[in-house]
Order: C-alpha cells, then structure tokens, then sequence
C-alpha cells in the first residue's frame, strides 16, 4: 500500500513540538511536515495549507489541533474539491504513534477512521491504587 | 443586553472567539458579518458547525445593517465578527450604530505595519479607522478577555481624524 503523507497544522509549535515528540518514540520521520497558524490571516493559512498539499496526488492527511479553530476551518477550506485530502482535528501524540505506524497499511478514509478513534480512545482517567 | 462585543479579526470564528470569548461573554448568537462568505452555503456551514454551542448568524453587510437595532433589545447576547476595517466602515456607513471594534486580530501582509504582536495596518486601513474615529466609534486593541484593552489611536497615531 502507498504510504498516506500528513501535514500538521496546528497553533503555535504544537504541530513542531509533536514531531520532535514522535521522533524520540518512533524514530525518525520522512513525509511528515509541520505548519503553525502563527501570524497567518485565514487567506494567508488556507494558501499555505493548500500550496503543501498541492503535490498530494493520491490523497494524504491534514492533522490539526482543535475543533472549530482556525486550522482545522482553513485545512477544510484548502482541501475544498479534492476528495483524497481529509482533515483529522484533535490530533495528540497517541494519534500521531498510530499514524505513522500505519500510513502504509490503509487507505486514506479508513486511516482517518482509526486515527479518531485512537486519538479518542487515548483519551483516559485512571485514579492510583490507594496504599 | 444583546450586544456584547465586535469584533475585527481576519480569522473570522475561531479557537480565540469561541474558546476565549465564548467563555467569557457567553453570547447567545454569533454573527459574522461577510458578504463573500455570505453567499457561499459551504463556508457558512463551515463557519457554523466551528461555534457548536452558538446560534451563528452569517450575514451579509446589508443584512446586519438591518438587523443591527433588532438585536440591541434581543434576550440574550451577542456577538458580532468580521475580517477587516473597510467591512466594520461599511457596516456603520450602511446604518449600523455600532459604538465600538475591537480589533482581535488583522495579520501581517505586505505593505502592512505592525502596530501590535496581531494588529498590522495599512494606508487603506488607517483611512477606514480613520473615518470610524471621526464617527464617534471607538477601536480598541485586544486579542483575548485576559489582556487589557488598548486604544488604537495611542499605538498607531497615524489615525488620528
């Protein structure tokens, strides 16, 4: 299976801080990059977005951070007309493992798929054994 | 009650509007003032579903105009975003009495200045805060609830009337 590229968009160096995370997990990182909404208008992040994914011929990933924020809206936004790019929102550093895991083991819609519910399922609130 | 705050920022709705505002203000309804995405149904929904716990209004300048004194005496608060200083003129210019922006966000492009860490301005700009000013409007600087307000005129007195 063809390995499914990714782009981090994410507020501030989240989406850097996440990679460098990952890496020190998983080892080193190829097709993977990074984009911070930082100083970006709405026009100015869904051009950017859209000028990394351009090459995206057979689909890929657009990670972002948070429901409703501006990276998220401007992935969707970007990604207006090609069916092959979908947009994963509240991605974590559980969510990010499982993804490059398994970018060469599923197509794109149902590494989406596993990638919410991991990200979801990782997710978790334990309390300690008393003494 | 009604309106509680409006706002200029080329990001539209966001995690800054609906996490930080949101919270603190807790308008009933949200509406985005935006003639071009006001006739796009896709972005509208898209704008829409980024508020889910908020009744967001997309209208075109014309539109809010007209809804403008409506919604002073409305149960609840709200609300009001758009993207730039020309749209925030041509909503006072078209009737709406707004007595204050606050500017939350309007990013670098060239030809623009910094005025702010979030505010950049240019020559275009400064001519619509200008033509607020003179109406009386008042134009503060603040991104989040948690930062203090600042006038516009005292970062950038190139506005100046």
């Amino acid at each position: 299976m063809r390995r499914i590229p990714a782009l981090l968009v994410t507020h501030a160096d989240l989406g850097a801080a996440l990679l460098r995370a990952a890496q020190q997990i998983y080892g080193p990182v190829t097709d993977v990059a990074f984009l911070s909404n930082s100083e970006l208008s709405r026009a100015d992040l869904e051009n950017a977005i859209r000028e990394r994914v351009s090459g995206w011929t057979h689909g890929g990933l657009v990670l972002t951070d948070f429901p409703g924020g501006s990276c998220q809206q401007c992935g969707l936004l970007a990604a207006r007309g090609n069916a092959g790019i979908l947009v994963v929102t509240g991605v974590n550093l559980p969510g990010l493992l499982d993804y490059l895991h398994n970018r060469e083991q599923y197509a794109v819609a149902e590494l989406a798929e596993r990638l919410m519910t991991r990200v979801r399922d990782s997710v978790r609130v334990q309390q300690a054994r008393p003494e | 009650m009604s309106w509680l705050n409006q706002r200029v920022d080329d990001r539209l709705i966001h995690g800054q509007v609906v996490v930080a505002w949101g919270s603190a203000l807790r308008p009933a309804r949200l509406y985005v003032v935006d003639d071009q995405v006001a006739a796009s149904p896709w972005e509208r929904d898209l704008l829409v579903s980024a508020a889910p716990d908020t009744e967001v209004r997309v209208l075109t300048v014309a539109e809010a105009a007209a809804a403008w004194e409506a919604e002073r005496s409305a149960p609840g608060g709200a609300m009001l975003v758009l993207r730039d200083l020309r749209t925030a003129r041509a909503l006072v210019e078209s009737g709406a009495a707004v007595p204050a922006f606050t500017l939350g966000g309007l990013h670098y492009a060239p030809g623009k200045a910094k005025i702010a860490e979030y505010i950049y301005l240019d020559d275009a700009d400064r001519s619509d805060a200008r033509a607020l000013l003179r109406r009386g409007v008042v134009l503060e600087v603040q991104d989040v609830p948690a930062t203090r307000p600042q006038g516009l005129m005292a970062l950038d007195p190139a506005v100046a009337p």
